[in-house]
């Protein structure tokens, strides 16, 4: 009986390409402006990932992960809002951010703790630690909540995607609504630097952009070794049939619970992620097209496949970037990669890692039949 | 000896229809009892009952003196009762490998299953269902890609994996071959003795040849139990199947 391993197949392989390209990309590229654009790339590919977790391992399909991608942001963003320049321009002895100024009634103290309604609410945000803990913290509290409700009422299927789609709709209008905290439409800009130890992470700085190159590696090979150990096994089979997993003891939204919940935790934090290197929180994070591009992202580049969904995002994206700036393509990008979406969801289910895995099979017969990974790419060992 | 499985006054109104209908039987520790009853007996809503699926609204239902009643399924599954459904029900996706594997299922929390690899005893454990079942040449084929006995196979291969103390088969042998049927048979009487088994089934020459005792439900009662031979003299239940109407 074969023991249980992290990789099988050979594809240990990608992902050490994978991380040699990510860590050794600053090398070759010295453009620090293409280099901060595949920081951005790669935190979508940290939320392909956490796609990839929840719908290809789980069956789960979250339409509303820039949920949590965009609580991840605003709270790092309320912290490095209060660390901006201008934010200490405002007449008073600490910091307080710009927009409140614009927004208090008349007469109101120049304070954090009451120039407008809720102000108080940055207080502890002074601290950049605090911010940078709620960005994963509070998503993964409101996933908590949010699948456990959803996970044992046994809501499934299209109504798990209609209930998240519904949500990030409304924390959007919420968000929008509260002008004087959040600045409303606007979202948060101008922010100030990641500072960790007195050293500055600039967004245009080789550092910043190992920050989220490291983050995106360390990510990737956690949820590697999630969906290889037993619980991911198990939660597999919950994705198969929730009824037999019952019959065998599994309380299976236990299971759903905690996969959804570390889904939403890493994009949470590659929310975080997001605004170090972009400099701004808006509400558009909650956009519903963002939500839907993340599942088109995972779907190109295989939703059962951890890496392919991550280079699915980050090929895309970059494609994206070039072709848009393309006069020709501007206006036909959306279109195209509609009828990539259509295309590969009717010909190639497994997206390119299922592309991948088969031209490997075809060359390496000898070593893997074929036959007996026929629904997941990256099967893990039991 | 406290009985495996007590079944006890066991009810559930359907809005007015009540599919069991007060149901009692005791079935002992090792046993092997097959139920028989025409269409819309209750049979498979007895098992449905046992297993968690249906919630009763009367009656009581106990493993080894345990009231379990009524709890959620994966509770009851805890407890010690294994259930085969009727359509085969496997993990699809997975290999016949990570179906057995899943089947292991001492360990049921989350926390406690975030490890590689399983102990030594699990895996001799599935080595030894691998035997029983003849399952070998296929253990890396996906559980979808079988053919029907194969998938049945597997599915009771998991609950005897799963070490299920009771085990409930509704009708383990629906649209197999004869050779496939004989094959079930073989592997149900090995389990006897070691595991309690409650047996749906329609096919009589496959109940001759396992059952020991049977009962015989009718309108969502007990209608007749004993040994098969003499069940099969019984003039209710031979009315019952008739259908003369006769029994009530």
């Amino acid at each position: 009986m074969s023991q249980s391993k992290l990789f099988k197949y050979g594809d240990w392989g990608i992902y050490v390409l994978f991380i040699v390209i990510v860590l050794g990309l600053p090398l070759v590229m010295t453009d620090v402006f293409w280099l901060n654009r595949i920081a951005k790339y790669l935190v979508y590919g940290m939320l392909g990932i956490a796609i990839a977790l929840s719908w290809g391992y789980a069956g789960i399909l979250n339409l509303g992960q820039g949920l949590f991608f965009g609580l991840g942001a605003y709270m790092v963003a309320m912290s490095l809002k209060l660390q901006s320049y201008t934010s200490l321009q405002q007449g008073s002895e600490n910091p307080v951010p710009d927009f409140m100024l614009w927004n208090a009634e008349p007469g109101a103290p120049t304070e954090l703790c009451c120039i407008t309604s809720g102000s108080w609410l940055w207080l502890p945000f002074q601290a950049q630690g605090f911010g940078m803990a709620m960005a994963i913290i509070l998503p993964v509290i409101v996933a908590l909540i949010l699948s456990s409700a959803i996970f044992r009422l046994r809501v499934s299927g299209v109504y798990v995607a209609i209930i998240t789609l519904a949500l990030v709709l409304l924390v959007r209008l919420l968000i929008i609504d509260a002008q004087p905290v959040t600045n409303g439409f606007n979202g948060l800009t101008d922010l100030g630097w990641l500072t960790i130890g007195g050293v500055e992470f600039d967004p245009y700085l080789v550092s910043t952009y190992y920050i989220v190159a490291v983050s995106i590696c360390v990510v990737l090979l956690a949820t590697r070794w999630l969906v290889s150990t037993r619980a991911g096994l198990i939660l597999q089979s919950t994705r198969d049939d929730p009824n037999r997993s019952r019959y065998l003891g599994y309380d299976v939204a236990a299971y759903q619970v905690f996969f959804f919940t570390v889904s939403a935790g890493i994009a949470g934090f590659a929310g975080m992620l997001y605004v170090i290197a972009a400099e701004f929180a808006s509400p558009s994070f909650l956009d519903i097209s963002f939500s839907i591009s993340m599942v088109v992202w995972a779907a190109v580049g295989g939703r059962s496949s951890l890496i392919g969904a991550a280079i699915g995002a980050i090929l895309i994206n970059t494609i994206e970037a070039t072709a848009s700036e393309t006069e020709m393509f501007q206006e036909a990008w959306k279109l195209i990669i509609g009828v990539i979406f259509v295309l590969v969801v009717l010909y190639m289910p497994r997206g390119l890692a299922g592309l991948a895995e088969d031209l490997a099979g075809l060359f390496g017969k000898s070593r893997d039949s074929g036959r007996t990974r026929r629904a997941q790419s990256s099967a893990p060992a039991e | 000896m406290v009985a495996a499985l007590t079944i006890d006054g066991l009810e559930v109104d359907f809005g007015g229809f009540k599919a069991v209908n007060g149901m009692s039987t005791v079935i002992n520790r090792g046993e092997l009892r097959v139920v028989l009853g025409p269409n819309g007996a209750g049979k498979t809503t007895l098992m449905d009952l046992i297993s968690g699926k249906t919630a009763s609204t009367a009656g009581e239902v106990r493993l080894f003196g345990r009231e379990i009643t009524n709890r959620p399924e994966h509770q009851i599954a805890r407890a010690g009762v294994g259930r085969k459904f009727q359509i085969p029900s496997v993990f699809r996706d997975l290999t016949v490998r990570d179906n057995l594997s899943v089947a292991v299922s001492h360990e049921p929390r989350v926390f406690r299953n975030l490890r590689l690899g399983m102990a030594a005893a699990d895996r001799a454990r599935i080595e030894e269902v691998i035997e029983l079942t003849g399952l070998e040449p296929v253990l890396d084929v996906v559980a979808g890609d079988l053919s029907h006995g194969q998938m049945q196979w597997l599915e009771l291969g998991m609950l005897i994996t799963q070490q299920a103390k009771v085990i409930l088969l509704d009708e383990p042998t629906a649209g197999m071959t004869q050779a496939e049927t004989s094959k079930t048979a073989d592997i149900i009487l090995r389990l006897k003795g070691s595991h309690t088994l409650l047996v749906v089934e329609h096919d009589m020459a496959f109940v001759r040849k396992i059952a020991e005792r049977v009962t015989v439900m009718h309108m969502g009662k007990l209608l007749a139990e004993g040994p098969m031979a003499k069940i099969e003299q019984d003039p209710a239940v031979r009315d019952a199947y008739l259908g003369s109407g006769g029994v009530q």
